[in-house]
């Protein structure tokens, strides 16, 4: 199943299509083949050689990193892992650099004139310190950097690469988070008719578009910190016909007057953030919702939900080595008290496991493993009512 | 841009230059599946045209079913490059040890 194509998805030459191809192959391959190597050499050498040495298997998933870190066979993984994930910037980063022009102009022509919605960027709002301090995911420059006028790449980059890193697994339009969270809301709460959606941390808005086909009655927001992403968004939703009002704000505070939402939703935001802001932004998600309103935040499971340390210690991978630092302390999150704190009503903060809309079993690896984090079906949801 | 993510990189194996002479190796692997491809879509578009110019292979897109053959192929060729890590794991499941291929010598000595 290949990408579905609109204005702003960068082009590729026939070898830069190789280049990617080459990349998914080697992510799959690696995802199927290499990576389950790491659970028999820790149950057959690294934990009874911990018991051994400790009269105790490891403890928590800090204790089996450490011992897994000396073992040749993950250093071998790790290392074509972390390879894998930076071919796979730099070979999309190439092609976009090549036809940056081309897609600035279809952006600007696209996003101007006649339009289904509409975008506001404001140059004030700051890059908040969690995207400042290190590139995330490994993804130069991230989501906010800018070198010409009307920049697009960070949102070009985006668009092709997660396309790459889920290998298809999210469907043609990276819509799979979106998809899920949106039909889990429709099929449990049937009478629940949002009249105004707001999606923080959109991007390029691979969940955003999913919320206005669920609700097509509905006004669609979207925010982001990153101007060239919001920029390609905007661009990507009126060629797809998809009405969204795209606007840049941090959603730790946002320009909405009170009660302006009756759903508030965020997929994968919450551990691209940092502990202060995300509290911050529950309170933000209280002022906005109109009473009655409910937010729902798409993550991968926490790691209470995973069967053991050695698969929370898989899942951890990201934290370390993946450029994700705020992974391993947002997969520790107490929900219920984090809603609570912000004036939501704890005993009915529900926390659920969506199947994936896209899944197909037999295509999935049963693991949760980069790239492939709905690999076992499913997606975490955080969802609470004011 | 530079294409460098900001953020020190981990290095994993003893010897860092052990992985930077893997992550070397997989460019190397890539660029040689690149190459392949490239000649796939030569032959592809020769025996159904018989001749061909630059600009047919960068028009050339690949279906479906040449996309799940590509992918095939490759999935084979890294199961080739990356034959060691396999037999590693192979071998450390069968019990083997350098002890027991040196027993094995002892043994065939004298029986």
């Amino acid at each position: 199943m290949a990408q579905t194509q609109h204005d702003v998805l960068p082009r590729a030459t026939h070898d830069e299509a190789a280049r990617q191809d080459f990349i998914q192959s080697f992510k799959v391959y690696l995802a199927n083949n290499v990576s389950p190597g790491n659970r028999e050499v820790y149950d057959q050498r690294v934990k009874p050689q911990f018991e051994k040495e400790h009269g105790r298997g490891p403890k928590d998933r800090h204790e089996v990193r450490k011992a897994m870190g000396a073992d040749p066979y993950y250093q071998f993984w790790s290392s074509l892992q972390r390879t894998s994930q930076e071919m796979m910037w730099d070979s999309v980063s190439a092609s976009v650099d090549r036809q940056l022009d081309d897609l600035v102009g279809k952006a600007k022509s696209g996003g101007q004139g006649k339009t289904l919605g509409s975008l506001r960027l404001d140059p004030s709002v700051e890059v908040p310190h969690y995207h400042a301090k290190v590139d995330i995911h490994c993804q130069p420059g991230g989501y906010h950097t800018e070198l010409r006028e009307d920049d697009v790449a960070a949102g070009a980059i985006y668009d092709r690469a997660v396309y790459i890193y889920t290998m298809g697994r999210a469907g043609p339009l990276n819509s799979d988070m979106g998809d899920s969270a949106a039909n889990f809301m429709r099929r449990t709460f049937p009478e629940f008719k949002p009249r105004a959606i707001l999606d923080m941390g959109c991007t390029v808005g691979h969940s955003t578009l999913p919320w206005v086909d669920a609700y097509p009655e509905a006004e669609v927001h979207g925010i982001d910190v990153g101007a060239p992403v919001l920029r390609y968004a905007h661009a990507r939703a009126e060629s797809l016909g998809e009405k969204v009002h795209y606007s840049q704000q941090n959603a730790e505070k946002t320009d909405f007057e009170d009660e302006s939402f009756d759903l508030i939703v965020s997929q994968i935001l919450i551990h691209e953030t940092s502990s202060k802001a995300i509290k911050r932004i529950m309170d933000e998600c209280h002022r906005l919702l109109r009473p009655g309103g409910m937010m729902v935040h798409l993550e991968t499971p926490p790691y209470a939900a995973m069967n053991d340390e050695f698969d929370e210690f898989i899942m951890d991978w990201d934290t370390y080595n993946n450029n994700e630092p705020f992974w391993g302390p947002s997969h520790e999150i107490d929900y219920r008290e984090l809603a609570g704190d912000a004036g939501f009503d704890r005993d009915k903060v529900r926390l659920e496991l969506a199947p994936s809309a896209l899944a197909e079993a037999a295509g999935r690896t049963g693991v949760f493993q980069c790239g492939d984090f709905a690999g076992a079906g499913e997606w975490f949801l955080f969802i609470a009512e004011k | 841009m530079s294409r460098k993510a900001k953020g020190k990189r981990p290095y994993f194996f003893e010897n860092p230059e052990s992985d930077k002479l893997l992550a070397i190796i997989m460019a190397v692997a890539g660029e040689l599946s690149v190459v392949r491809d490239r000649l796939d879509t030569v032959e592809r578009l020769l025996e159904q045209k018989g001749s061909l110019t630059r600009a047919d292979i960068e028009d050339y897109e690949p279906d479906e079913s040449v996309r799940e053959a590509r992918h095939a192929w490759r999935e084979v060729y890294l199961e080739r490059v990356l034959r060691i890590v396999h037999h590693e794991l192979e071998s450390e499941k069968a019990g083997e040890s350098r002890e027991g291929y040196e027993q094995a010598i002892a043994d065939l000595a004298e029986s």
